[in-house]
């Protein structure tokens, strides 16, 4: 091992990460203190306790999206039982980043180079990026561990919780250690190790529902598999952290065999003149965009299906926890239907988050560079925009439809109602206006403070995703929801749907577009 | 026939940062015109507001007749441009890259694209992510040479080009030039500017200080003399516009104020000249003699 300069190169690395980094840790945190102390308000008695366990217990799907029911023994259980799963989403994918930015994307753009020029071991890089990923890790061991105990959750499982979390991390980042090495594009790294993620929540998705055999495939099996709170076993953690060495080796044996900016695997060549369809600004804001779009509403029918599977049961479920009707718009009256509204809305949720990060492609493009050969064309900048707009508007429509679609076919095919399908995609529609408000507030911020553009943005999705998870359950003032499109467009299919709010929504939007537009007409590119 | 470029008085700052402080430039239709300027002086700013990206603080600016920032769309479909730092999309190949810029500004020349590639020598088939910087520039010189644009606005367009492909493109200005085509060259390849451009602006600290033919500029400059006389060598320091006199009894070496070469050479007639040569000025000494200045008074304040 040539590890020379490592050390400088992770103070270095800490540096550059120093505003990304801190909001991984704080979410990862903020998912376990809300969840512990939601679930000790649910099912605070030992008496709720073991109703929960009872219905869930035998509710395979309920299970596949949560953990092995095993756990359900103590209310610290509980907690594990439905965050562990996404908790460990959530880390993996901050050490995908991690490790993937700072060797990869570093040494696509050439960066890494200059640093390899230097007295830096060809080994380094690597070394650091690791070592960035398990300090990553261990920060996060802590803020969960803090976030447990703080909560009042027993000190011993909330170690081991801590543990296991950074443990099914360290994995994931061994094994994006190995994608960098087989792919030339960061892009490809993170497509693999994304789906590797996602494999590995079905496995034990699978396994929890089935005989438990499969989520012994998985790293997220593995962490929830130490039961914290409920028998507190430490030795599962011992297959993650065989499992980074081994990694770790193989993705040091290839770094040796491979050339400094290549790939186990070439980059294909491509078209050597472009398709007659590529021809217009629009084509090119959907050649940047497609494959974000298919990434993003394939992920909203995978969620919607899971939401859609639950339909059936929370009718059940409700009647044995009565405490959790107060979560849903419509009360325990109206059950199936105040729980379908909420997955649409969700769903809803999740597009405007698209649309924003769609619109701020554009930024993307301006800051980059890439703007500028563009609009030294015959296109207008209104032509330009609007290109990247109607991708966002459009593609936040689609993911929005598709969202209600598998809300509506996992539904469907659990009450034998092919009728669902098209009832909760027009369903799903119906929040267009106010996703498309979301939209507009980022491109109204594109065109007057496009350096703050992202933050407002960002902002905007926040406080809509507040308002629409936290205001009934966190008894926040009226007024302060009232703001949100979210909260005037009607909850269908507990109300009905009128034209009158989706009008006046409709309306903002374009006012806002309009501004956006008029607002890049007049300012400088770059 | 009217300019194709006129500047006077063009003012741009950035907050606090004044980019350009009353710049000039003027381009006439169908010139290869050199556009000097240390980094940092205000060459890429001056484009960009060309371009209509930028929008002046205070001047005029009049682009082929018309106005760069209310009439982009229209004046662009006459121009192409060549960025100096070129970034491409890192999933699209070379060639899709040019067709596309091709169809954006309304038509290619597939012909001449083809051949283009060919005399530069690159691979239109490699995603952009894999070029180097030399090959990124080529796909965005093919992009922009491919189209039959009347104006062409080049910054720094060589930045990166090996010397093989440095001459490829020299021989693509000259044709451009003999098809009539107007072309702003900005650049800091002395060498090139001085065998391509008819006239020169050279811009410093967003202001121009120096613009028109080479020859004008090094009328304005010194020549460098060596001489070589029958008797020793008197007088000649006194003489106004000599500098920098280093005298070895019937030889001599000094520069002179190009105006007053006259006065000199008849003083040193006197003298019986055996040989002299008389060197003009490389753009590179006028270029180091405008900043160098500009570096030195800096530093005493």
């Amino acid at each position: 091992m040539t590890t020379a300069g490592t050390g400088a190169l992770l103070r270095f690395m800490l540096r550059r990460e120093r505003r990304g980094l801190p909001w991984w840790v704080v979410g990862a945190g903020f998912l376990v203190f809300y969840q512990s102390l939601g679930s000790q308000s649910i099912y605070g008695t030992p008496e709720r306790l073991a109703r929960f366990r009872e219905t869930i217990g035998g509710n395979a799907a309920m299970v596949a999206f949560s953990g092995p029911p095993q756990l359900l023994e103590t209310i610290g259980g509980e907690v594990v039982f439905e965050i562990f799963a996404y908790l460990s989403v959530v880390v993996a994918l901050m050490n995908m980043f991690l490790v993937g930015r700072h060797t990869r994307s570093d040494e696509e753009t050439g960066r890494a180079e200059l640093i390899r020029s230097a007295a830096v071991g060809r080994h380094a890089p690597l070394a650091a990026a690791l070592a960035l990923a398990g300090l990553a890790n261990l920060l996060v061991a802590l803020v969960v561990f803090v976030a447990a105990a703080g909560t009042g959750l027993p000190v011993g499982g909330s170690m081991l919780l801590g543990a296991a979390t950074a443990a099914v991390g360290v994995a994931f980042a061994a094994l994006t250690a190995v994608a960098v090495q087989v792919f030339e594009n960061p892009r490809a790294v993170y497509g693999t190790v994304g789906i590797a993620i996602g494999t590995a929540f079905m496995l034990r998705a699978a396994g929890d529902a089935g005989d438990g055999t499969l989520s012994w495939l998985s790293p997220i099996g593995w962490g929830q598999r130490t039961f914290p709170y409920a028998g507190d076993r430490w030795w599962p953690l011992l297959l993650p952290l065989a499992a980074a060495a081994l990694l770790v080796a193989v993705a040091v044996a290839l770094l040796d065999r491979r050339d400094f900016g290549a790939g186990l695997l070439r980059t294909r060549p491509g078209r050597a003149s472009a398709s007659p369809a590529l021809a217009s600004p629009l084509a090119l804001a959907w050649r940047l965009q497609r494959g974000s779009l298919i990434g993003w509403a394939a992920g909203l029918v995978l969620f919607g299906l899971a939401l859609g599977s639950f339909g059936e049961s929370v009718e059940q479920y409700i009647t044995d926890n009565p405490e959790v009707a107060n979560f849903f718009p419509g009360g325990a009256a109206d059950i199936v239907n105040s729980y379908l509204a909420l997955c649409v809305v969700f769903g809803a949720l999740i597009a405007a988050a698209y649309g924003v990060a769609a619109t701020l492609r554009a930024r993307g493009e301006e800051t980059s560079g890439r703007a500028e050969p563009v609009l030294a064309t015959p296109t207008s900048r209104a032509g330009w925009l609007g290109s990247h707009l109607s991708v966002a508007l459009a593609g936040s429509a689609l993911v929005l439809a598709v969202g209600g679609f598998g809300v509506g076919l996992a539904y469907g095919l659990a009450v034998s109602d092919p009728g669902q399908i098209p009832r909760l995609t027009a369903i799903a529609l119906a929040y267009i206006p106010a996703v498309w408000l979301v939209v507009s507030i980022a491109a109204l911020a594109f065109g007057w403070v496009p350096r703050a553009a992202a933050a407002v943005a960002w902002v905007a999705v926040g406080y809509c995703a507040v308002v629409v998870l936290f205001a009934d359950s966190f008894d926040l003032p009226d007024w302060f929801g009232k703001a949100s499109p979210f909260a005037h467009t009607p909850e269908a299919p507990l109300e009905s749907v009128t034209a009158v709010p989706l009008l006046a929504i409709a309306a903002v939007v374009v006012a806002l577009l309009a501004g956006g537009f008029a607002g890049f007409r007049r300012r400088d590119i770059g | 026939m009217e300019n194709a470029i006129s500047v006077a008085g063009l003012h741009k700052s950035f907050g606090a940062t004044r980019a350009l402080d009353g710049l000039d430039l003027t381009v006439a239709q169908g010139e290869v015109h050199g556009f000097l300027g240390p980094n940092g002086s205000g060459k890429t700013t001056t484009i960009r507001v060309l371009l209509g990206l930028l929008r002046a603080d205070a001047g005029t600016v009049r682009l082929l007749g018309g106005d760069p920032w209310g009439d982009a769309v229209a004046l662009h479909r006459r121009l192409a441009y060549v960025p100096g730092d070129v970034t491409l999309w890192p999933g699209v190949t070379g060639g899709e890259v040019i067709d596309l810029m091709g169809r954006l500004r309304g038509g290619l020349n597939r012909q001449r694209r083809d051949q283009l590639l060919e005399r530069f020598d690159l691979d239109p088939r490699k995603k952009a992510r894999t070029y180097s910087k030399g090959n990124r520039q080529k796909v965005a010189l093919v992009a922009g040479l491919a189209s039959d644009a009347e104006l062409l606005l080049l910054d720094e367009p060589t930045s990166g080009l090996d010397p093989l492909m440095e001459s490829v493109f020299q021989q693509c200005v000259q044709e451009l030039r003999t098809e009539g085509r107007t072309i702003l060259l900005s650049s800091h390849i002395l060498a090139e500017v001085e065998a391509l451009c008819d006239r020169v602006s050279i811009i410093r600290l967003g202001r121009t200080v120096e613009t028109g033919t080479l020859g004008d500029l090094r009328h304005l400059t010194r020549t460098s003399i060596s001489v070589e006389t029958t008797q020793p060598i008197t007088g000649i320091d006194g003489l106004p516009g000599v500098h920098d006199v280093v005298l070895n009894r019937t030889h001599a070496r000094f520069d002179v104020d190009t105006q007053h070469l006259d006065q000199v050479v008849r003083h040193l007639s006197g003298l019986g000249v055996r040989s002299l040569t008389s060197t003009p000025p490389t753009l590179e000494e006028m270029f180091l003699r405008h900043y160098g200045d500009e570096a030195g008074r800096e530093a005493a304040a």
